[in-house]
């Protein structure tokens, strides 16, 4: 007998499993059916057309608010990969006082409402912005700085958690052997260690690019006058006839998305099979 | 050496996350006062009005917990069989199928609830699609499936089912086989099997995603601002206008930090059995 299951409940469960995938997938793929309609969002459609899509590269500030979630997303995930390489050496390789609650801390942003932290940040940039304004007549005001200080602050722990684990199967020894050879710790870094790391880096970057980028609650409070991607669209979606142009932005950055992760399993992939399996980390989840 | 590691991190969280939700605490009481019209006094006055509930947000709090909890709770008990089935039952492809679930989560959070104010609205495809097999007169949609608090919970629940199917799906997955087989060679029947052993040892996998679905939703604003209309609107949305529209800055932090005490509370409860690997796998 199959403890689990019975073939019965086997059936209901397969039932629902379909189920649940097309209650997943229906609304998406209507989405992607209008982006290709001629008509607005609505049934019947009215004919095929790219023109959503050829739209886009002539819309100047929906192509800005695109650049600038790249550059604060690029920005904010560079700093996270690097604090969290920091922050996963000092938690895995050392033992010190209080490192629980060093440990709690790094992993709090995860259940921080957003919506919170970015009214945090919000109020302390502006006391911070009168402050300076008052008593030096510099101006820092809101902006793409303020999204990716925050943006840093919410992907840390998944950086910390995708690294981790992969500087815990990394063997000491590698490192001691390197010494005993004559390396310095610059050059055990160098070529030994990062390579073996890198996978880890590359998930963690990829995680925590897509986070930001798609990142609405902080950036809302704090993009000022300039709106990153999801901001914008935030804002565009008073207007029902920019509807279709909006969906077929999303579905690009879907698909480069998927190709990002895709490019970054094929490389895991390689690099598995240049350095043994125990050494990479999984890129998605 | 190990202070030089843990510096650049911590040094970061402290400015940026301690620091910021350190102040607006005390902006909270007055301790800190931005703008002219800020009293610069210490005064707990806001908090009483607050907590003793003479304000509408007291009401609008647990009408959000209401929400948040049926939620949570209606998230859980559909993404249960979905993870039993992939952990459990499924020999071959399980980590395909549980990609199948979890990658609508790589599509923007805005689009998906985009999606089902596009599917429900006046002219959306429920209603434009009666209109076109003349059900329903165009001048006459039906009204009540957007701008609600049921559809507020809908897309939520949409929202945030494949994030919840991790950690369950996690926690069955590790469980060990040998125990179920055990349960049916004492003679224990299938129902008894899950009730008395399944279902205990996944409780942990289901405390975690309880609380992966609560926190966001309790804080959330950006779901009920789409498709909530004004029945729709959450706890959220208080403190999103406060800050937004300039009403109450001082106020909005009395919100803003009662929720993070919330969810610190929660967590406290709670958090023993949130393993944050479980997240990331």
């Amino acid at each position: 007998m199959e403890i689990t299951a019975s073939r019965g409940a086997l059936r209901l469960f397969r039932i629902y499993f379909a189920l649940l995938v097309l209650f997943l997938y229906v609304p998406i793929a209507l989405l992607g059916l209008f982006s290709f309609n001629a008509g607005d969002t609505t049934f019947p459609l009215e004919g095929f057309t790219t023109h959503w899509y050829e739209d886009v590269f002539g819309n100047k500030v929906l192509i800005g608010s695109l650049v600038r979630s790249t550059i604060v997303a690029t920005v904010s995930s560079v700093v996270a990969v690097g604090l969290g390489v920091l922050a996963s050496f000092a938690l895995i390789r050392r033992r010190f006082f209080g490192k629980p609650a060093a440990s709690a801390l790094m992993f709090s942003p995860l259940v921080i409402p957003y919506l919170v932290f970015g009214v945090s940040l919000l109020v302390i940039f502006t006391a911070l912005d009168k402050l300076l304004t008052n008593a030096f007549g510099v101006y820092i005001g809101l902006g793409l700085h303020a999204v990716a200080v925050g943006h840093v602050v919410v992907s840390l722990p998944y950086t910390i958690l995708v690294i981790m684990p992969l500087l815990e199967r990394l063997s000491v020894s590698l490192d001691e052997a390197a010494k005993d050879l004559g390396a310095s710790p610059w050059q055990t870094w160098r070529r030994v260690t990062l390579p073996l790391l890198l996978p880890a880096l590359v998930s963690a970057f990829l995680i925590a690019f897509t986070l930001s980028f798609d990142e609405f609650a902080i950036a809302s409070f704090l993009a000022g006058t300039e709106p990153t991607w999801p901001v914008f669209l935030f804002a565009s979606l008073r207007v029902p006839s920019r509807l279709p142009q909006l969906i077929a932005v999303s579905s690009m950055v879907f698909v480069a998305s998927l190709l990002l992760i895709l490019a970054a399993e094929v490389g895991r992939r390689m690099a598995e099979r240049r350095y043994g399996s125990e050494f990479t980390a999984r890129t998605v989840v | 050496m190990t202070a030089g590691l843990l510096s650049a991190p911590l040094l970061w969280l402290l400015l940026f996350f301690i620091v910021p939700v350190g102040f607006i605490a005390a902006y909270s009481v007055g301790a800190i006062g931005i703008f002219p019209t800020d009293a610069g006094v210490v005064s707990f006055d806001d908090w009483a009005r607050f907590l003793r509930g003479d304000t509408i947000y007291t009401g609008l709090f647990w009408k959000s917990v209401r929400m948040s909890l049926t939620v949570s709770v209606a998230v859980v008990l559909l993404a249960y069989p979905i993870g039993y089935f992939l952990a459990l039952c499924v020999r071959k492809r399980k980590y395909v199928l549980l990609l199948m679930i979890i990658a609508p989560f790589l599509t923007s959070y805005l689009l998906r609830v985009l999606a089902w104010k596009v599917i429900l609205g006046d002219a959306g495809v429920v209603n434009s699609l009666l209109f076109s097999l003349n059900l329903r007169n165009p001048d006459d949609p039906i009204q009540w499936l957007l701008y609600s608090q049921f559809t507020v919970m809908l897309v939520l629940a949409y929202v945030w089912i494949p994030f919840v199917a991790l950690p369950i799906f996690a926690s069955l997955d590790n469980l060990d086989r040998s125990m179920l087989e055990a349960a049916g060679d004492l003679g224990a029947s299938r129902l008894k099997t899950f009730w008395r052993v399944t279902l205990p040892l996944s409780l942990p996998g289901v405390v975690a995603a309880f609380v992966f679905v609560f926190v966001p939703t309790i804080g959330e604003f950006v779901t009920p601002l789409l498709v909530g209309g004004t029945s729709g609107y959450m706890y959220g949305n208080a403190i999103q206008d406060s800050f937004t529209r300039g009403i109450d800055w001082q106020f909005g932090s009395v919100l803003a930090m009662f929720l993070l005490l919330v969810v610190a509370g929660l967590m406290m409860l709670f958090g023993r059995f949130v393993q944050v690997r479980s997240v990331a796998g």
